[in-house]
């Protein structure tokens, strides 16, 4: 395929395969919240003094590290909205970090700006999602695989246009097509256009931020099959960022799973999907529909939504859903009494049902059975607040108002869910794997 | 199994009239859908489920039309053409007016789920108040005995606060909120049918999740049927109880879920399973189906998948199947249209199998499986730019 002058694969990388390529180590974005010129500015008339100061910040990346391998892809899975493509552009230098390394090949990205940065850019390179809108309807293909080469300096205009056709071929396409537009290439195509254009400069590394979750099945794994001949034959490094974990599994050596900023699990491949360590990493798995009928899987596992980045909650950012919140060591209640504990409070928060009698509430929720001790009390304490037929020193007619609500509910959480282990510190824990011998982290406190 | 379906299609054609000709969108499908069923209508983009299922409810916009076929819904034709007496076909006298299917059908007899949420709902008024308009006006109830069932509503598709979130706009839910909405609005009425157009494709998989959870729930409690329109097989597994596979505007197979995935009898739907990523298991090598599909406007000739086949031989190109019964399971036919079985009788077994590559006449002189992929692209493009590069995948 490749003919004896071939101008692809020049200036052999500098680390060999198995080396450290990338390392980042608490790298942290926030963005704020607001912009412009009185963004600053907070004004609350319920409050004394009734204006602040101080920018509310969304966390979208919060103090992740880890470090990818040469020659492997690390695959970033989550739901939308949990950061993984802030924290592929923040890697790429897209997005100035707010704090943080980006250790690549020794060199840390975050302290590079300028003229150095832009040079660095040619070892780094990133592929978009959308095929659609990530080419430039007005280049013709040639042109679009060129431009990078030419920002960096490499080869004449002749060299230029032997390594585009080159590379044409390499991902699949007829080289002919280098005089065309890309409206006259599918999906699929496009996206190996997108491929070509990103190999030209000879990177090192390839962020792939949902190369293929636009492209049909079909074509999905017909582009991954190149990714991956690519990936041999160039020894490229990829963080591939997608939400399906079908896609993570197939493509990844490692995984990382990424919740609201956080990086909540990170191990190899087939120990992530077969032993996962993390509650959320759980619940994604289950909710996977799997295609066979005949295996038919726990699903809507996962109650309530993701919460706001702007104000995420303290220690393990899962523990406002997660079905194995930890019960505060103060109170003395067996796992039983502690799943309804837990069950109802997030019902009060999320005001999931409707204000009924005590009796009632206590059968619902409960069993008719409250925890024993102080817990019980404070349970006592809240269905009080949402019964009713309590007695109202008179007052009232039984009605439950919108403070009831909000007391029983902050009474909830301040007793319970603030005081859990989960809430007042951040996990992480390396553990032993039971697939193959790297690693095994986990962010959660049920591996204290 | 009742003996009636409550939905019957049968050979429904619908074509777009465009300046470059005419794009055979769906063309001559057969289906039917019986009480308390869930029947997925899967497929690649480009298939035509999305219009097939438009199609259903008398919903295809200019320059598309339907030209054909019969769709009848409890007795009554939706739609339905005759010979009229100098020869042209006409509309049936029984089928129903525009005006009835605004009134008795759509919404109230049939509902849809569309797939963007965020597209369905009107941003500017609150979504208590179109979800009480469109009770309103569907069930004729007065202004506040509407709003007390919109309410109820939104709690029995689980949205936590219904008084409070009554109130609030569509940009205030989040996706999967937004699709419950929807849920709520096309349950409103209590219709027998819900066509759901790709309903979670848009949402992440833990949401994916509830969604077809409360789909479940729903359905066990009202026994409404469904047309799940999608591309997703994990979703299909997951809830259908009869599956259509389309492909190019026909459909190719028709079986019960189960026969669909371990009895698979059309290449197609083979190719599509195997080229499929899994998540409950490591595959290390996937197996891509050639190329790309082509456009529905120039349709390959005799068998449209043949092109992309791995078991195509001579007689495909020349012999267009139709879905015939091959296997019969749980009391229903199961359908392929592929002429490599018996019933077929055109002379499979002694064709000459194609050569792959045959069909793909670059000449580049490209080697390996990837070079092929791509092989049959310069038609296919010259098509695509013609149409103004319409051409998705």
């Amino acid at each position: 395929m490749s003919t004896p002058d071939d101008p692809i694969g020049f200036g052999e990388s500098d680390s060999s395969h198995g080396e450290t390529l990338l390392e980042i180590e608490g790298l942290t974005k926030y963005f704020a919240a607001d912009s412009g010129l009185f963004a600053g500015l907070n004004f609350e008339p319920d409050q004394f003094p009734p204006v602040s100061v101080g920018i509310d910040q969304v966390e979208a990346v919060d103090d992740v590290s880890f470090e990818i391998k040469k020659g492997e892809t690390l695959g970033l899975v989550g739901e939308s909205g949990c950061g993984k493509s802030t924290l592929g552009r923040t890697i790429l230098r897209l997005l100035d970090p707010t704090d943080g390394t980006i250790r690549f090949k020794g060199e840390d990205l975050a302290e590079l700006s300028g003229e150095q940065l832009r040079q660095k850019r040619s070892e780094i390179q990133m592929i978009f999602q959308d095929p659609q809108s990530s080419l430039d309807p007005r280049m013709k293909v040639g042109r679009i695989i060129e431009e990078p080469m030419q920002a960096h300096d490499m080869f004449d205009d002749e060299g230029r246009e032997a390594r585009a056709k080159e590379l044409l071929e390499k991902v699949g396409l007829d080289p002919r097509h280098y005089n065309r537009y890309p409206h006259a290439f599918s999906g699929g195509q496009r996206q190996r256009i997108n491929l070509a254009r990103a190999l030209s400069v000879d990177p090192d590394f390839v962020v792939c931020d949902e190369p293929v979750s636009a492209l049909d099945v079909s074509i999905q794994a017909q582009v991954m099959n190149t990714m991956e001949e690519l990936q041999d034959e160039f020894g490229l490094t990829y963080l591939f960022i997608a939400h399906d974990l079908s896609v993570i599994r197939h493509i990844s050596d490692r995984v990382a799973v990424m919740y609201l900023g956080h990086i909540v699990e990170l191990a190899a491949k087939e120990e992530l999907f077969e032993n996962p360590q993390h509650p959320y990493t759980k619940a994604l798995l289950e909710s996977i529909p799997v295609p066979d009928p005949r295996e038919s899987g726990a699903r809507g596992v996962l109650e309530g939504e993701v919460p706001s980045p702007q104000d995420p909650p303290s220690g393990c950012r899962f523990r406002t859903r997660c079905p194995r919140l930890i019960a505060p060591e103060e109170y003395d209640v067996s796992d039983e009494e502690w799943a309804h504990t837990r069950a109802f409070m997030r019902a009060v928060k999320r005001r999931t049902f409707e204000a009924t009698s005590a009796a009632e509430l206590r059968r619902k929720f409960f069993d008719g059975e409250l925890p024993r001790g102080e817990a019980g009390e404070i349970v006592d304490e809240a269905i009080d607040l949402l019964a009713t037929d309590r007695d109202r020193d008179g007052e009232g007619d039984g009605t439950v108002t919108e403070d009831d609500w909000n007391d029983a509910a902050e009474l909830l959480l301040e007793s319970f869910a603030e005081r859990s282990i989960c809430a007042r510190k951040r996990p992480a824990y390396d553990l032993e794997s039971e697939y193959g011998s790297e690693t095994h982290f986990a962010a959660c406190h049920l591996h204290r | 199994m009742s003996s009636e379906p409550l939905l019957r299609v049968e050979n429904l054609k619908t074509q777009f009239f465009t300046e470059s000709g005419t794009v055979r969108a769906v063309d001559g499908i057969s289906f039917d859908v019986h009480e308390g069923e869930i029947v997925g209508l899967v497929g690649e983009s480009g298939a035509g489920k999305s219009v097939a299922s438009m199609s259903l409810l008398r919903l295809v916009d200019d320059p598309g039309e339907i030209v054909g076929g019969e769709i009848s819904y409890r007795g009554e034709t939706i739609f339905g053409l005759e010979e009229g007496p100098d020869g042209e076909l006409r509309e049936r006298e029984e089928m129903l007016s525009e005006s009835e299917m605004r009134e008795r059908i759509r919404g109230r007899e049939i509902a849809v789920i569309f797939q963007d949420p965020m597209e369905t709902l009107n941003p500017v008024f609150t979504v208590g108040g179109q979800l009480r308009e469109f009770i309103e006006l569907n069930r004729d109830l007065p202004s506040d005995e509407a709003k007390a069932q919109a309410i109820d509503m939104l709690r029995e598709v689980g949205i936590p606060d219904p008084k409070e979130r009554y109130e609030e706009y569509p940009h205030q839910f989040s996706g999967g909120m937004r699709q419950r909405v929807l849920i709520a609005m096309a349950l409103a009425c209590e219709p027998n049918l819900i066509i759901a157009d790709e309903p979670t494709t848009a949402l992440d998989v833990t949401v994916e999740g509830q969604i077809l959870d409360l789909v479940d729930d729903l359905q066990d409690r009202y026994d409404t049927s469904f047309i799940w329109v999608t591309h997703d097989m994990g979703v299909v597994a997951e809830i259908c109880d009869r599956v259509n596979v389309m492909y190019l505007g026909e459909i190719v197979e028709q079986a019960p879920v189960d026969e669909l995935f371990y009895e698979t009898n059309h290449p197609y739907t083979n190719a599509l399973l195997d080229s499929m990523p899994r998540p409950d298991r490591t595959v290390e090598e996937l197996d891509p189906i050639e190329g790309v599909m082509p456009e529905a406007i120039n349709p390959p000739s005799g068998c449209r998948f043949h092109p992309r086949c791995p078991d195509a031989r001579e007689v495909c190109t020349r012999v267009h199947p139709e879905p015939l019964e091959v296997d019969r399971a749980d009391g229903y036919p199961h359908r392929a249209a592929c002429v490599k079985h018996d019933v077929f009788d055109v002379g499979y077994d002694e064709s000459v199998p194609l050569e792959a590559g045959d069909e793909a006449e670059t000449g580049v002189g490209e080697t390996g499986t990837e070079a092929n992929v791509d092989s049959d692209s310069p038609l296919e493009e010259d098509q695509a730019s013609t149409d103004g590069g319409e051409s998705e995948r």
